[in-house]
């Protein structure tokens, strides 16, 4: 046996220092979560996701019970009214056209808010389905809503809105209010549902490959069951997210398109026609309020459809989540 | 390389011919009289009747009418405004500045989103992340036209550091407010990625070795982290490229630029539904070339896809 | 030799910050090195082993830190230096050679390039004279082809190539000490034992001192004089190895000797105990096969070999250089064999081998391109209509690899393993979680794990679950594609000793998945030895081990670390 030297001697830890556990050993105590559990806990503790919240109920407060917030009617008013100051009951003052800017501005989140969720909805279905199949089955299929998903994201939305709309004008004039929140909506569903479909791809990719996909074939699922017993389930979470981002673009979206003279028609109550209206208040540098309110409101509202989103994104994030 | 080059060829292809099937469809998708509505249901003059169904081939078939738009659209034939101008000839007047506008906008764009993305993801969760990620998400909320209104005001009128608009003749000097308002709408979702990216690259395997080799901190964050990071970043800036041409025609409406884009406001306005779908379609093109190129700019810069 | 020590860890301690928790990593260790000499720590996953080396130069991660003790590099105290003097040491005094050779270099970079950045960054050379000096270090690591190489990508060298130009780098300052953390785990048998051999002679000739860490006893026994066994954070054995290891003295250290398994495959007590439990096996597997002989409704005949494979083939087509290029990859190449009922059969290769291709095929997840599958005398791709089908899947079950893969982490315990049943509308729900709570109990997990979902579990745990989901059903063969490899050493020792059980219990029989060789004595009657989609060797395991007649199958065997080592009870 070779001579130790000094500081490699042999030497052994006291047992009862260094006890030793059974192998592997299950920890009986601890509570069970599961991800979704984990994820609301960590969801409760953002700041960001308080935040986004408190600004959407008031927003939701506002859609439902606007009674609560003002008096008015936004759409009475008389050009003699024009641009008069505030008085009892009227905060703001009145707008050019003499409507009240404050019920304007809260009655305006409804035609708003309802392009949006419409929207999300309508692109989060559409995305889901073609991105699972699409991912899912391969091959052909997936090559053929790749492509075709390509084509639509090729051309940028707005542009695209634009297009449709511009033609729609010309054939469709008197829609009424659900038939232009109609067409706003399909125009921008139309052209943004690849984004999701992308989203879902990409997911579904990730997941099939797992070895829990393998053991659910192995027992005999088809592949129709394991689709929708596994695969959708683990790969929503990004959807959820995209979904939710995407809502806030879209009310954005709107405004812009009501800018350019191509959302809601004029006689519709929303911010983005009230804000197109204000265009003309700049340049005077008066009455700036009458874009003011409805930009502030706007911008709130969708910023808390943004910070819901990153607020879920983290939440729902796999680095963050313990092996 | 010649994989990932031919295979992104071929996708160009039918996502061209898509994207011009899908315009020319739905001016085919309308009832009604075509010249009609081409013109924007005014009357129109026999001779712009005549013009206006030889050039659109409307007395021949659909499956004959597409491709001749597709090759128009190639051979950049647009036919002409109801003015009477060539739409080729009005796009050439109108393209510089538009593209001397956007080109800003990404200079910015890029700029303040990897130097502030790369400060927030080298100290992530920190306070200078959080403030930018608020404020990042705060300037999309608003309405790019807002954004511009409030830019115009502040700047431009009450300032008066610049003009408010920029009219004919136009320098890059006046188009600097427009392209900040332009970057701005954008600069969030670089940020926000350039931020993950350094954040993520920041605790790779590799940037520990480097480390252990015996480099210093900022030649290991320099060297190692951030020329990997920027990958993801470059090739999503491509993509902008598409919202800052949508964010084009707002802006260059509030600040009276000469461009494209105010000249599409233009047509849409006076209902000129063919003028609006020639630039659109236009617009596309560029598109789908500038995401083309980014793609190859891409295979160049990643080794892995290079020498595959 | 000096008798100064190089490297002296002092009653070392490190702890990580989660949340508001301090977590200890390391707790009071003791080291010593000497120059030029090679010492081992061995050690589980969480021992500590990689957070004390990567403390040594201060390469913690963001929430680390050294709370304790002191390390003291030729003397002086560096626990408690300066920035500087760290990155000074770094490279030029302290090398490091990382886990994983992938992760590890920089995808964007050429790899002599980021050699060179070793020798510019600690003054050794610059410019074309670096050059030339990156050139030589990728020879004398044993990269052939030196000069080309170095102007190559990462992701065009293989694994050992890569783990080559990481040594390259580690020693490219002449450093006094190497760190190697885990060096060669990623890799294939005999890469590894090739790059150790040429790391052993190369830190020989230079006289760079190796603090070699590893999980493998064998290896660090084979490869160290002085060996550091650590177990949750604490050093609980230390000293020359060879006495550790025919003489170990703490109960951690006795319960890795016995259940290592390069180290208990020498042993012939394993061999009988194999022995043993094939003898039950067989024994219910008889009764088993009585039973369906004579039942009308159970798929198959009750035949002897359950599972026959003639001249199974796969050949997969890959994109060629160019677009329209196609090249035919074989990725199996006639293979055949048979399992008989009660038995296990092992199959044996290296990555690239085609075992788990072989495997995927016999599950029917994988499309055959020529030769049979027959369940006990049913060929399965004859299979008719969906009645069939599932008869068939009732019968052979896998368990597979990655623990952290194999059970869908939305499912509760309780449903992953109820689902086979479900899905087979086998009895009420009532019945069903009997059952479960059945095949718990089997497995060794207390039932209060049901209501738990997989990301609370550990890898071995969620092993467990998935070999209770396999039993659902009453199979008669189960498909164990490297259901172990994943799996510290004492936790695949546990598995294997349940499957072990398990088959003498039921009668099952196991077709057995694996790349280390070693593992195979312990659980398998015959082998099959594969190598590029080939079978090279195929004989009963006491044949392969102590005859075996091909130059790979020896190879294979002499790779096994640690295989050469003299036990007090051999």
């Amino acid at each position: 046996m070779p001579e130790t030297r000094p500081g490699q001697e042999r030497f052994v830890a006291p047992v009862d220092e260094t006890p030793l556990r059974a192998i592997d050993a299950v920890d009986v105590d601890a509570v069970p979560e599961n991800q979704w559990k984990e994820a609301w806990k960590r969801l409760r503790t953002s700041p960001l996701f308080w935040l986004a919240t408190l600004i959407l109920l008031v927003i939701a407060v506002m859609i439902f019970f606007p009674t609560l917030f003002t008096s008015a009617d936004p759409t009475k008013g008389s050009l003699d009214n024009s641009f008069a100051p505030a008085t009892d009951g009227h905060p703001f003052g009145f707008t050019r056209q003499g409507y009240d800017l404050w019920a304007r501005t809260v009655y305006g989140a409804r035609a708003s808010v309802a392009v949006g969720v419409l929207t999300a909805i309508m692109t989060a279905v559409l995305g889901m389905i073609t991105g699972a199949i699409a991912g899912y089955y391969g091959g052909i299929v997936d090559t053929l809503i790749s492509r075709v998903s390509d084509i639509f994201f090729s051309i940028p939305l707005l542009l695209a809105c634009i297009v449709v709309i511009s033609v729609i004008n010309n054939t469709w004039p008197d829609r009424g209010f659900w038939g232009s929140v109609l067409v706003v909506v399909i125009a921008l569903a139309l052209f943004a549902w690849p984004q999701i479909t992308r989203q879902m791809r990409g997911a579904v990719l990730e997941v099939k490959n797992l070895e829990f996909v393998d053991a659910a074939t192995a027992i005999g699922a088809t592949k129709m069951q394991n689709l929708r017993r596994h695969i959708v389930p683990n790969a929503l979470a990004p959807v959820i997210v995209a979904s939710t981002i995407s809502l806030g673009v879209f009310i954005v979206a709107e405004s812009s398109l009501s800018f350019l003279g191509l959302g809601l028609p004029q006689n519709v109550v929303s911010w983005g026609n009230d804000l197109a209206d204000a265009q003309n208040q700049v340049s005077s540098g008066q009455n700036l309020s009458v874009m003011y309110l409805p930009a502030i409101a706007l911008g709130m509202t969708v910023l808390g459809f943004i910070l819901l989103g990153e607020a879920v994104r983290e939440a729902l994030d796999p680095k963050a989540r313990k092996k | 390389m010649w994989w990932y080059v031919v295979k992104r060829l071929l996708q160009t292809i039918p996502v061209f011919l898509g994207a011009t099937l899908i315009i020319f469809l739905l001016l085919k998708l309308r009832p009604g009289d075509p010249v009609l509505n081409l013109a924007g249901n005014k009357p129109v003059s026999p001779e712009v009747r005549d013009a206006l169904a030889a050039q659109y081939h409307l007395d021949d078939p659909w499956y004959v009418q597409w491709p001749l738009f597709v090759k128009n659209a190639i051979t950049l034939n647009f036919g002409d405004t109801f003015a009477g101008q060539p739409v080729i000839e009005l796009i050439r007047e109108t393209f510089p500045v538009t593209v001397v506008l956007a080109v800003m906008a990404l200079a910015i764009d890029a700029l303040l989103g990897i130097g502030l993305g790369t400060i927030a993801g080298l100290r992530r969760n920190g306070w200078f992340d959080s403030s930018m990620l608020v404020l990042s998400l705060a300037l999309l909320s608003i309405p790019i036209f807002v954004v511009g209104f409030v830019m115009q005001l502040i700047f431009g009128v009450k300032l008066g550091w610049t003009t408010p608009t920029v009219g004919g003749d136009w320098n890059v000097g006046k188009l600097i407010l427009p392209a900040v308002v332009l970057a701005i709408a954008n600069f969030a979702y670089t940020l926000r990625l350039c931020r993950t990216s350094v954040a993520e690259n920041l605790s790779a395997d590799h940037v520990r070795t480097a480390r252990a080799k015996g480099l210093s901190e900022p030649q290991v964050v320099v060297k190692h982290v951030l020329r990997n990071s920027l990958i993801p970043v470059i090739t999503y800036i491509g993509i902008n490229l598409g919202s800052l041409m949508a964010g084009a025609i707002i802006t260059e409406t509030i600040f009276n630029i000469p461009g494209i884009g105010n000249a599409a406001y233009q047509a849409i306005i006076r209902g000129e539904t063919s003028t609006v779908v020639a630039f659109v379609t236009f617009m596309v093109m560029v598109y789908v070339l500038m995401s083309l190129l980014v793609d190859l700019l891409y295979a160049v810069l990643d080794p892995r896809i290079r020498y595959a | 030799m000096s008798s100064q020590p190089l490297l002296q860890i002092e009653d070392l301690s490190v702890s990580f910050r989660a949340g508001k928790e301090f977590l200890t990593a390391v707790d009071g260790a003791n080291l010593t090195i000497y120059p030029g000499q090679t010492i081992a720590i061995v050690g589980e996953s969480g021992s500590g082993k990689s957070t004390m080396a990567h403390a040594v130069i201060d390469l913690l991660p963001g929430n680390g830190q050294i709370t304790g003790g002191h390390i003291l590099f030729e003397g002086a105290d560096i626990a408690t230096a300066g920035r500087d003097k760290i990155m000074a040491l770094r490279g030029s005094s302290i090398g490091l050679v990382p886990q994983d050779p992938m992760s590890n270099l920089n995808p964007l970079w050429k790899v002599g390039r980021q050699i060179k950045e070793a020798l510019v960054a600690n003054d050794v050379a610059h410019g074309a004279e670096a050059d030339r000096r990156v050139v030589e270090l990728l020879e004398e690591a044993g990269l052939p082809d030196a000069e080309r190489r170095a102007r190559q990508f990462p992701h065009e060298f293989s694994g050992g190539m890569r783990q080559r130009a990481l040594i390259a780098m580690g020693l490219a300052a002449r450093p006094k000490l190497l760190i190697a953390d885990e060096p060669t785990s990623a890799l294939d048998v005999t890469v590894q034992k090739q790059i150790l051999d040429h790391l052993d002679q190369l830190t020989d000739n230079l006289g760079v001192a190796v603090m070699l860490i590893t999980h493998d006893l064998g290896l660090a026994a084979e490869r160290a004089d002085h060996l550091v066994v650590m177990y949750r954070g604490r050093v609980v054995e230390s000293g020359p190895a060879l006495e550790i290891l025919q003489d170990p003295q703490h109960p951690y250290t006795q319960r890795l000797v016995s259940k290592a398994p390069s180290i208990a495959s020498q042993r012939l007590s394993s061999v009988s105990a194999r022995a043993e439990i094939r003898e039950q096996a067989m024994e219910q597997a008889a009764e088993v096969a009585a039973e369906v002989a004579e039942s009308s409704e159970e798929f198959g005949s009750g035949s002897d070999d359950v599972l026959v494979v003639e001249n199974l083939t796969k050949v997969f087509q890959l994109r060629g250089a160019k677009p329209w290029e196609k090249v035919d990859f074989t990725a199996v190449d006639d293979v055949s064999f048979r399992l008989r009922r009660g038995t296990t059969t092992a199959i044996v290769g290296e990555s690239g081998s085609g075992k788990s291709t072989v495997a995927r095929m016999v599950l029917d997840l994988l499309p055959v391109t020529s030769g049979r599958v027959l369940f006990d005398g049913v060929d399965i791709r004859q299979l008719s209509g969906k009645a069939q089908r599932l008869r068939f899947r009732r019968q052979m079950q896998p368990v597979f690899q990655n623990p952290y893969a194999s059970l869908d982490p939305l499912y509760s315990i309780y449903q992953s393993i109820e689902e086979p049943l479900r899905t087979h509308d086998v009895g009420t729900k009532k019945q069903r979680e009997t059952k479960v709570r059945d095949l718990l109990d089997k497995v060794s997990l207390p039932t209060t794990v049901m209501s738990r979902y997989p990301g609370e579990l550990s890898g071995g745990q969620r092993q467990r679950v998935a070999i209770a989901r396999a039993l659902a059903l009453d199979p008669e063969v189960v498909i164990c594609d490297e259901a172990v490899s994943a799996l510290d050493v004492l936790v695949q020792a546990q598995i294997l000793e349940l499957l072990n059980d398990l088959q003498a219990e039921l009668g099952l029989s196991y077709l057995f998945i694996t790349h280390d060789l070693a593992v195979v004595r312990q659980i398998a009657d015959n082998v099959l030895v594969m190598q590029d989609g080939k079978v090279v060797e195929q004989a009963s395991v006491t044949e392969v081990f102590d005859n075996p007649r091909e130059a790979y199958t020896r190879k294979l065997l002499d790779a096994i670390p640690g295989g050469s080592i003299p036990l007090a009870n051999a």
